[in-house]
């Protein structure tokens, strides 16, 4: 079984961020793998664990976006790919046509990918690689179980789970609430230095850097309007919810 | 006069009120600026919704229907999605932003080649496309975007529009569009569904919502939230701690993961409101929270923070609130 994971350096949502005209200020040194992709690794390193797989990781970004390769690995992850790119700019739709020039002609059982970029949270990228590849895909994933021949994909769905047949081969998106990501022991850091990593330009993948097309334009951020600070109530538990119910009784009319 | 349709949610047996929030808006957008608006409905048997949608101004309401779509499986309604495009070729596709909507945007703007900006909280036509305003980074900024296409897909938040006042029924053209589902279409299937055990109220559109979190740790705690949630006939939700512990199923989850809500009252229970909790409610209008914990950062969105163990608090805050609403009904 072969599993591929298409994994993202996003910046870490916990730290600061900052907007200076409008554009957005981050903290290169808080870098991190997406939370969604890394559940959707930790999946894949489970699935072929059963199977006796193989996981590599495939990442779009910078040079020092190696490092969250390196932390793939250290899951333990096979091998890396990484494709080097200046990803400023891009949207879903430009890194979905590089992963799908990287994904065609390959052989694989499944890709996986995390439902969603945790900065962008746009959720495009799966459902347009799937769509561009021409395989079935499940979004949403919050369990996959399954063997060489099939896996069945538990979706989250608006009112339910879903669960879902997926052939080979088909790709899936993962939610961060399928399990939590294995976190790397000395043993799989040490490890990481001898798995192989490719690294491919996008020339590599046979990409004319100035045709990728970005669908749509991100410009400009902006501060989401605060809000308004709040009454903190502290006392005798049955005299502050009895304040509280009679304002916002007076609020909203709650009766 | 270009076209703009929306596509209106159908979902266990009745029309998603969020989708109808979004189809007004997209009714008063295209009287202003002179275009048509149309509505398209995919169901097992989407017609018999048609006459639902007669007060909203629609020149028209295109159906795709069968027993291929009663299910919502990616594949059909992928194949449904782009073979309207191809043929009504609106301006313009804007959806509600669900689960079944996230699940085929990024495939349809890959199958169509249209841009498609997701999960805006506002928008407004331009000369040639959309621009719009959508929070990223778990909701901590607003980031402004813009596509330029025909179409552009789009996807809207739910409860980031008023619906306006009903307008006078009238007949629009009903169309059927025949959509033909292939066996390539349906190579993921469908195994079985599970529903979702909860409140029975659809969290995105409940005016309130109460929600539970790692605070609250027994089947006492848990009557507690039930009590209060039935006095004032609100929506239970949850923070991810109690859901992926299976207290309450995962779809009841609101947060950057989950569901994310914007009640007039949302009602946070020893919560402590980390940020992918708070991404999924930070809109909502009244924020109340409850929590042992004076530094738990839920205090610094709510409106009105109380300070104190739930065990003890939410008791008297039930019979308070009893209290109101029966001396109404004296």
């Amino acid at each position: 079984m072969k599993i591929y994971v298409c994994i993202k350096q996003v910046p870490d949502i916990d730290a600061p961020i900052r907007i200076r005209d409008g554009r957005l200020l981050l903290d290169r040194d808080r870098m991190v793998m997406n939370a969604y992709d890394a559940s959707a690794l930790e999946a894949a390193l489970v699935l072929t664990e059963e199977t006796e797989g193989d996981v590599e990781a495939v990442l779009i970004g910078p040079g020092k976006a190696g490092e969250t390769i390196r932390k793939a690995l250290a899951m333990g992850a096979d091998s890396g790919t990484h494709i080097v790119a200046d990803t400023t700019g891009y949207d879903s739709a430009a890194y979905a046509n590089i992963l799908s020039a990287f994904f065609t002609g390959k052989t694989y059982n499944y890709i996986a990918c995390g439902k969603q970029a945790q900065d962008t949270d746009s959720g495009l990228t799966g459902g347009m690689v799937a769509r561009l590849l021409n395989i079935p895909y499940v979004s949403n994933a919050v369990r996959v179980e399954g063997g060489h021949d099939g896996i069945t994909v538990t979706r989250q769905g608006d009112t339910g789970r879903e669960l879902i047949d997926l052939p080979v081969p088909g790709l899936f998106t993962c939610s961060n609430d399928m399990n939590e990501p294995r976190i790397p022991g000395l043993k799989g850091i040490m490890q990481s230095k001898r798995k192989p990593v490719h690294v491919l330009s996008l020339d590599d993948l046979g990409i004319d850097k100035s045709s990728i097309k970005t669908h749509t334009r991100i410009t400009g951020y902006e501060q989401i309007p605060g809000r308004k600070p709040g009454r903190t109530f502290e006392g005798e538990p049955g005299e502050i919810a009895r304040d509280v119910a009679a304002l916002l009784n007076e609020e909203t009319g709650i009766s | 006069m270009s076209t703009l349709l929306t596509y209106v949610s159908i979902q266990d047996g009745r029309i998603k009120r969020s989708s109808l929030d979004l189809l007004s808006r997209c009714s008063e957008e295209a009287e202003k600026n002179g275009h048509r608006s149309a509505a398209l409905l995919i169901d097992e048997s989407a017609s018999g919704y048609a006459s639902e949608l007669s007060t909203f101004g629609l020149s028209k309401i295109y159906i795709v229907e069968g027993p291929r779509f009663k299910n919502r499986l990616n594949g059909p309604l992928l194949k449904a999605f782009s073979t309207v495009l191809k043929q009504v070729k609106p301006a313009v596709l804007s959806l509600d932003s669900t689960e079944e909507s996230k699940d085929v945007l990024g495939a349809l703007s890959a199958s169509t080649g249209a841009p498609v900006l997701p999960d805006l909280s506002q928008f407004e036509l331009t000369e040639n496309g959309v621009k719009g305003k959508r929070p990223v980074m778990a909701s901590k900024i607003l980031s402004l975007v813009e596509a330029v296409g025909k179409p552009v897909i789009f996807s809207v938040r739910s409860k980031s529009h008023v619906q306006a006042p009903a307008r006078t029924p009238s007949r629009a053209d009903v169309e059927k569009i025949d959509v033909s589902v292939t066996a390539d279409d349906m190579r993921a299937s469908l195994r079985e569904i599970r529903k979702a055990k909860g409140s029975g109220m659809d969290l995105s559109e409940a005016e309130t919502i109460v929600a539970a979190g790692r605070g609250v740790r027994d089947e006492k705690g848990l009557n507690l939230i039930y009590e209060l949630a039935g006095v004032l006939q609100a929506g239970i939700g949850a923070s991810r701690a109690l859901t992926e512990s299976g207290v309450f199923d995962s779809s009841l989850q609101i947060g950057q993961t989950g569901k994310v809500v914007s009640p007039q009252l949302y009602i946070a229970v020893g919560i402590s409101g980390a940020i992918q909790h708070v991404a999924g409610m930070t809109n909502s209008r009244i924020i109340v929270a409850i929590n042992s914990d004076p530094s738990a950062p839920i205090f610094d969105i709510a409106d009105y923070g109380i300070v104190g163990d739930l065990y003890k608090v939410l008791p008297p805050f039930i019979e308070e609130i009893r209290s109101f609403k029966r001396n109404t009904f004296i």
